[in-house]
């Protein structure tokens, strides 16, 4: 897979105002992404997340480390000609219409006005705004401008999609309209695309790969079916669960949580596992469903906040 | 050329959503009418018997005067108010470019592209030339086809005055932009260009100014300060000098020295310059 995002040891800091304090936004952070992902980046507030996004499109400058865009230094206007860029809290000139702020957005992309007369139309069907494309953007909804944001970035076909919020005041359809959409455009067109969004359901549902930011460094990093597996918590479907054998189980130091007619263990380790199993099994039960109980990504998310917070108290103590 | 006209269009249309445009105009076109109706000549024989200006008999003495004098005396006077009026009403019509190009949400869709940062900006400052200038000749050009059509006197020279009074737009919209980027604030960028406007006008008296102050340092920062800034003062004379000068090219020659114009231009190429260096760096 051709690598398109590259950032190693990317670091920014921003001075206060007054230029003697700096703020560290980014403290080296490295991640890839590769050809058709759909990546996410996560973080709470002032992860570095929109900073990372900045660089990557030459808003602002990294003070160290390196970071490209299809194989193009970003500091290269070059590196953002297959870039499509969707800012959170956009403001598309309100007083073009849809059809005339695509065509000033395609034509500083580098289209002509042919291509650009054939793109609008397909475009504004897929976010349909078909019927919306001579009316000025100041008479849109919200959601309706944020499909509009989508399109601008679109317009010139690009290879690199860097999307911040994409799904802000769009109702449930719009959201999955959206997301079916970047689905779409990884797997038909293979763009890459780069989601930075607090909508962690969004995340899941859409990314391929997930990079969570803390403090302005990357706290976890993988895919997303990796990051929300946890090989210590299992759901176990057995007849009969009785108090004793509840109780047995226990007695091995395994957390055990009865819910709905099963139980929740947490083990030490497979070993462990494979020790109650056999208990059950001297004991006449019979397993019918053993499956390894996964987290969301907002658990993984809300454990790596508590643990920034747990630090946080720690440090004030 | 892509970004450029990407640029121009977007210029314009939003001069023509904002009613900025039609103000421009609308304005140059209540001066327009005003002049039309104001001239009222009578001529006899290739001479003027009698002129009425804004209703009122012109004295003359009793004496014809020549229609080509008159015509000459009126550009020449109107061609000062015209120094006055095109350039404010460009600066009100465009100062708002940058700012409103750097406004949060708005900067990211632009720098997103793939333009380099000082092609953008400078396409900007054509476009916003484009919009100015288009006014300048609708003005000048205007008036002038107004006197040609009641006089039947050709004076291109006013027309020429036109392109001293178009690079006093440029140089100040160039400064115009280097506060914009600076600031992000259209009311600052008019306010302090129209500061520069007057304080040009103020140095002109440089020499008079110097010799009065009491201390040297006093004297030699006049004296830097009139050749860094604008020669707006200057810049009005010539024009003056090159719509009414009736024995060029000496006497035009003799004000139109290249000084003033090269100092000037200088003045805005520095802050073009200054502009698009602080635009590259700018984070936003």
């Amino acid at each position: 897979m051709t690598t398109l995002i590259e950032v190693s040891g990317l670091r920014k800091q921003y001075r206060s105002s007054f230029g003697k304090a700096k703020i560290t936004a980014l403290d080296g952070i490295d991640f890839t992404v590769g050809d058709g992902e759909l990546f996410g980046l996560l973080g709470p507030n002032g992860a570095g997340k929109t900073t990372t996004v900045k660089i990557l499109l030459g808003l602002t400058h990294a003070t160290a480390g390196h970071a490209s865009v299809c194989g193009l230094p970003v500091r290269d206007p070059e590196s953002r000609r297959r870039v499509g860029y969707l800012p959170e809290g956009h403001k598309i000139p309100n007083y073009l219409t849809a059809r005339q702020a695509l065509s000033i957005f395609g034509r500083m992309s580098g289209m002509d006005s042919r291509a650009i007369t054939q793109r609008i139309p397909v475009l504004l069907e897929q976010v349909r705004l078909g019927q919306w494309a001579d009316v000025r953007v100041k008479k849109f909804s919200k959601g309706m401008t944020q499909r509009l944001g989508l399109a601008c970035a679109l317009i010139h076909s690009p290879k690199v999609l860097l999307l911040d919020e994409p799904t802000d005041g769009v109702d449930p359809v719009g959201r999955r309209e959206i997301r079916d959409l970047l689905r779409d455009e990884a797997k038909t067109n293979g763009t890459t695309v780069l989601l930075n969004s607090h909508l962690l359901s969004e995340i899941e549902l859409t990314c391929d790969r997930v990079a969570v930011l803390r403090h302005g460094k990357v706290a976890a990093f993988g895919s997303v079916e990796e990051l929300t597996r946890t090989t210590a918590t299992y759901k176990m479907v057995a007849t009969p669960i009785d108090d004793s054998l509840v109780g047995a189980f226990r007695e091995t130091g395994a957390g055990v949580e009865r819910v709905n007619g099963h139980v929740v263990l947490s083990v030490s380790d497979l070993q462990h596992l494979n020790a109650l199993v056999d208990q059950l099994r001297a004991r006449g039960g019979v397993l019918s469903e053993l499956t390894p109980v996964r987290s969301t990504l907002e658990d993984v998310f809300v454990d790596l906040v508590r643990a920034d917070m747990g630090e946080s108290v720690g440090a004030h103590e | 050329m892509k970004v450029l006209i990407a640029n121009i269009e977007d210029v314009m249309r939003e001069a023509a959503a904002r009613w900025t445009l039609i103000a421009y105009f609308f304005l140059s076109t209540i001066f327009i009418i005003i002049f039309a109706s104001a001239i009222n000549l009578d001529i006899v024989d290739g001479a003027l018997a009698g002129a009425k200006l804004f209703g009122r008999e012109v004295d003359m003495d009793n004496n014809q005067i020549s229609i080509e004098k008159l015509v000459l005396g009126f550009e020449t006077g109107f061609s000062v108010f015209l120094y006055f009026i095109c350039t404010f009403l460009a600066i009100f019509a465009t100062a708002h470019l940058v700012p409103r190009m750097q406004e949060k949400g708005t900067i990211d869709l632009y720098l997103s592209r793939p333009v380099s940062r000082v092609k953008l900006l400078l396409s900007r400052y054509v476009a916003g030339l484009i919009l100015a200038g288009s006014n300048v000749v609708y003005l000048m050009g205007a008036i002038w086809l107004i006197v040609v059509w009641k006089t039947h006197v050709f004076n291109p020279r006013f027309l020429l005055g036109g392109t001293i009074i178009f690079l006093l737009i440029a140089v100040l919209l160039a400064f115009a932009f280097l506060v914009g980027v600076f600031t992000s604030s259209t009311a600052v960028s008019i306010m302090t260009t129209y500061g520069v406007f007057f304080f040009g006008l103020m140095l002109a008296a440089h020499d008079k100014i110097a010799a009065a102050v009491s201390k040297q340092w006093q004297a030699w920062t006049i004296e830097t300060l009139y050749w860094i800034f604008p020669k707006t003062g200057e810049l009005g004379q010539a024009v003056v000098a090159f719509v009414g000068g009736d024995t060029l090219p000496e006497r035009v020659l003799q004000v139109l020295s290249p000084a003033p114009f090269l100092s000037t231009a200088a003045f805005g190429a520095g802050c073009l310059i200054l502009a698009s260096w602080l635009f590259t760096r700018k984070e936003f």
